[in-house]
């Protein structure tokens, strides 16, 4: 299936595979076109058909609320092309840099399912092909034969690795997450788009890093640990780390935050219970708060050549966002975020 | 439409911001910094969100959606923000605010914004107002490159190449887009796209070496002009500037 994609600045043709959405054909191809959630909640992908006709996947998505269907516009990410499609793009939009980890579609299987928490669970996928990712990228999940992605950011970092680590929190209405927590998963195969997102981290950005997390956000901020620490990033540069949870219950990757801890300040905030009297992790510290106001407090003065990272609920990060804005004053291109919706 | 009241002085907090729907139904963003009132598009340019829930901390507007940024004062996009905002210029009343007289193509557009007053007004006099129907071709590849272009209302198409081997090279739909900017440049006297009307379409058309020889006589204009064209020509050429 032929599409055409007129942007801002210039037109694109590539081909998708029938009943394959447009978006992932065009990331596929190596186009950049805009994106944030790919999975129907954030409305970034909206476009219009020009002509052609296009079959919407999901027409609940909550992403819907931000397109016009009587001006023919679409979510990029629901619908694929039923025919020869052109449509347009009211942005600019480039190719992919050389060196980009190129998204694709691929099918890994499960292992080393753990619990984590009382409801957080972590567990690999392993690929027979290499699957390249910058660290803090997600990539999209969906158990074979289901339909519907749901994005999860990846724990760990390897270059030229075959296997990727997530972790998944129970939700009730959470379509993947309630399969992995419905059963033994071990074996089973999920297919995978991605790599996805653009909250990387490249140790040649050069300055100190400032990561934020609220609860399942520490993902991508291990996967940027691991990349740092594997270049001795933190050598030369300062790091933060602040990981929001409610309470000891719901914490989680202490041990492993206990080790990096030698090299960057990591401050669980608890935001429903007072810090722990003693606990193992003597490299870690614990403060009462929601986790951007006890960023906020120890971070006051400390903003110099920062650049932050910022995942998890979406109220957490805009509330990180805020402060990172009007208090530490940051610019916008420092400070990259992942709203888990 | 004669004057239309916006809303009182009062209605805006300090280094705040409110929505705002101006007599005859425009809406728009309405900003107090420091005592000075300024008016905006009610949306982001992005997508769609309003404006007035975003950060605002009496200098610069941020979008909390995207984090897209604009000054204040000008609607000029800072930081990763790829599109100004359309500016309504208030006037105050006494307690109130009305909305002032609209910025002409020329004044907002993003070539010239900015330039002094006389330096606007000598290009603004080699201006030729066009209207254009839909389906209007305003050049073809191999035309001569004379005269360049600011978009006013509608919208313009580019397509390269030639017969029926094109591409589509983008398209223009925000007032102030300048196109045809060959014409200011040495060594390119002819079209390299065709460019056509999507809708009817009002136009400035300018000759270029005219606006030239105005720039040369305030070359502090000239460069800041000269800056814009090398950020607007790299933005088509460039792949994505995004790391």
């Amino acid at each position: 299936m032929r599409i055409q994609v007129n942007a801002r600045n210039r037109g694109y043709d590539f081909e998708a595979l029938p009943g394959e959405k447009v978006l992932y054909a065009g990331l596929r191809a190596g186009i950049d076109l805009p994106y944030e959630c790919a999975t129907g909640t954030c409305g970034t992908c909206k476009a219009t058909v020009v002509s052609g006709r296009v079959c919407d996947g999901w027409s609940a998505a909550p992403g819907k609320k931000f397109v016009k269907p009587a001006a023919n516009e679409f979510l990029m990410c629901q619908c694929a092309a039923e025919e020869a499609l052109t449509l347009e793009v009211s942005k600019f939009v480039y190719p992919m840099e050389a060196g980009a980890c190129v998204p694709q579609k691929c099918t890994g299987t499960i292992c080393n399912t753990r619990a984590l928490t009382h409801d957080v669970m972590g567990f690999a996928l392993q690929f027979d092909e290499p699957r390249d990712f910058d660290a803090g990228q997600f990539v999209l999940l969906a158990p074979e034969g289901v339909s519907g992605y749901r994005g999860y950011s990846m724990c760990n970092f390897a270059r030229g690795g075959r296997s990727l680590d997530f972790i998944v929190k129970r939700k009730p209405d959470g379509g993947f997450s309630q399969w992995l927590f419905g059963g033994k998963r071990d074996g089973a195969r999920v297919e995978t788009f991605g790599p996805l997102g653009k909250a990387t981290f490249d140790p040649a950005l050069g300055k100190h890093l400032l990561l934020i997390a609220g609860g399942s956000g520490i993902a991508g901020m291990m996967s940027i640990l691991a990349r740092a620490h594997g270049v001795q990033y933190f050598a030369r540069h300062r790091g933060w780390l602040f990981f929001g949870v409610r309470t000891m219950r719901d914490a989680f990757f202490l041990d492993e935050l206990n080790r990096h801890a030698n090299q960057v300040q990591v401050t669980v905030a608890l935001s429903e219970e007072a810090p722990p009297a003693k606990a193992p992790w003597p490299q870690l510290r614990f403060e009462s708060g929601l986790v951007h106001e006890v960023a906020k407090r120890v971070m006051a003065g400390k903003y110099q050549d920062v650049r932050a990272y910022v995942a998890g609920p979406p109220p957490a990060v805009d509330a990180a966002i805020r402060v990172l804005l009007l208090e530490a004053r940051l610019t916008t291109d420092n400070i990259r975020y992942d709203k888990y919706s | 439409m004669g004057k239309r009241l916006v809303c009182q002085v009062a209605d805006i907090p300090e280094n705040g911001l409110k929505e705002c729907e101006a007599e005859g139904g425009l809406k728009l963003v309405v900003a107090n910094a420091g005592g000075e009132f300024y008016g905006f598009q009610a949306v982001c340019p992005h997508q769609d969100v309003p404006l007035c829930e975003g950060l605002f901390d009496g200098s610069t507007l941020t979008c909390h959606m995207h984090l897209w940024q604009w000054d204040i004062r000008t609607g000029e996009p800072r930081g990763i923000a790829e599109a100004p905002l359309q500016r309504y210029p208030l006037s105050r009343e006494g307690d109130a605010l009305y909305l002032g007289t609209e910025g002409t193509a020329l004044d907002v557009g993003e070539l010239f914004n900015g330039l002094d007053a006389s330096t606007l007004q000598k290009l603004a006099a080699l201006a030729r107002r066009e209207t254009h129907e839909a389906g209007a071709m305003l050049y073809r590849p191999g035309d001569p490159a004379e005269d360049f272009f600011v978009l006013d209302a509608g919208r313009v198409e580019f397509l390269v190449g030639r017969g029926d081997r094109t591409a589509p090279g983008g398209f223009m739909l925000k007032k102030g887009e300048v196109f045809g900017w060959a014409a200011l440049l040495d060594g390119y006297p002819n079209r390299i796209a065709s460019a056509r009307c999507l809708e009817r379409s009002s136009l400035l058309r300018i000759n270029g070496k005219s606006a030239l020889g105005v720039l040369e006589k305030d070359p502090g204009a000239g460069f800041v002009v000269m800056r814009r064209l090398a950020a607007l020509i790299a933005r088509y050429l460039a792949t994505s500037g995004v790391k």
